[in-house]
């Protein structure tokens, strides 16, 4: 809730933030983009292939 | 910057919600079933040599007659090759020595193994609208029964690199057809978080996470020079495009570019003139970013990359282009291949 609507008092009723206008607009853009995308993710600058906590990932090409 | 370079670039994140949830549930079933991890493959004899060939499922597969001319040229190299190519490699004579699995659907995927429930030509317009597989389109139900009957006779020569995101009902089939199965978690997100999803898939069940970059064409490729160790990596259907004239119904995403843009569908697709061929292809927003994610991890590569596809959109540095003829002649000769743009 914003913090100019705060008072010094409390009310019975519970009062629900569903949220700004802004956030169901995101969630629907994100909604909608998730059927554009591909089958399998792609996460940068970590490496192809990562054995686990106790084996390193595959080395990538040194920067030269 | 116009409409589909814009939605490319915000499909990393929208992969990961598209994937996120069926992946861990395919995985959850699948667990039972992993036995092997797809690191021991490196230590199988797969073809001769430090060179691989990708074989994607594009347009320029059959265009360009590669599957045939592959199986011409006697090349004793590693072949690697996605689900939805595995159909036209059997039928032209190659049999991959590796199949890479990775999407989640449950329905469409299995197909691309020949699929045993199939009694009745399906509603998905799936197979019928896309140049993937031209068999498919042309009679499904016919194309099934022989895809069958040629993976089962083909199968235990095949080891299967699949994602634990991969559908059961492919798991199921491909175990059916006596294919070994060489299991590997996608990589979701950094491993490095704390709550990260990737990190918690290996926790569970040990096997290694591989940055598959958006599509199944781009993990076959990350299989063939990051776990096979190839150091020499030819592309063949790797289009990640359409070519010139393919009408926007027939491509992969329009039913969803459709729903989503209505009249201004079109203004979501990104052109680009190949620069030997001197053709306009053109794509969808994934396709742009597979594009994109591909030629950033290239650059990363500890291989050469020479694209054989002779079409579509995948160029630009490191990438070489190059005829299939000239890789395969550079190999037998035990050479790099000269970086040009021959196609």
């Amino acid at each position: 809730m914003p913090e100019f609507l705060k008072g010094n008092y409390k009310v019975d009723t519970k009062i629900e933030d569903k949220g700004d206008a802004a956030d169901s607009t995101d969630e629907f853009e994100k909604k909608a983009l998730s059927r554009l995308g591909g089958s399998i993710c792609f996460v940068s600058k970590k490496g192809f292939l990562w054995k686990g906590e106790d084996g390193a990932r595959t080395s990538d090409r040194q920067p030269s | 910057m116009e409409l589909g370079r814009q939605i490319a670039s915000r499909l990393k994140e929208a992969t990961f919600e598209r994937v996120v949830a069926a992946g861990l549930s395919n995985a959850e079933i699948n667990g039972p079933r992993i036995q092997r991890s797809v690191l021991e493959l490196s230590r199988l004899r797969l073809g001769a040599g430090d060179s691989a060939i990708v074989v994607g499922a594009g347009p320029s597969l059959h265009r360009r007659r590669s599957l045939e001319r592959l199986r011409a040229s006697g090349y004793a190299g590693t072949v690697v090759a996605v689900d939805g190519a595995l159909g036209a490699c059997l039928r032209a004579g190659v049999v991959p020595h590796v199949v890479v699995s990775v999407d989640p659907h449950r329905e469409r995927i299995v197909r691309w193994f020949g699929d045993p429930a199939l009694s009745a030509a399906p509603a998905d317009d799936y197979f019928r609208r896309q140049e993937m597989d031209p068999a498919h389109a042309a009679d499904e139900l016919s194309a099934n029964r022989a895809l069958l009957r040629l993976v089962d006779a083909h199968g235990a020569s095949i080891r299967v690199a699949v994602a634990t995101s991969a559908a059961p009902e492919v798991v199921a089939r491909c175990a059916a057809a006596g294919m070994e199965l060489f299991w590997w978690n996608p990589m979701y997100d950094d491993y490095d978080r704390s709550e990260s999803v990737s990190l918690r898939l290996h926790r569970a069940n040990g096997l290694p996470c591989l940055n598959g970059g958006g599509n199944v064409g781009t993990a076959a490729w990350v299989i063939a020079h990051a776990v096979l160790e190839k150091r020499r990596v030819a592309l063949l259907g790797i289009d990640f495009s359409y070519p010139p004239g393919t009408p926007y119904e027939r491509t992969q995403y329009y039913p969803e570019l459709r729903a989503l843009f209505g009249d201004r569908f079109a203004e979501a697709y990104v052109s680009l003139e190949h620069p030997v061929l001197k053709e306009r292809w053109f794509c969808d927003p994934a396709y742009w970013w597979f594009r994109d994610v591909f030629l950033e991890m290239a650059r990363e590569a500890e291989c050469r990359t020479v694209n054989c596809t002779e079409g579509g959109i995948l160029f630009g540095d490191p990438i070489e282009l190059a005829p299939l003829e000239d890789f395969l002649a550079d190999v037998r000769a035990g050479a790099g291949v000269t970086p040009s743009e021959r196609t």
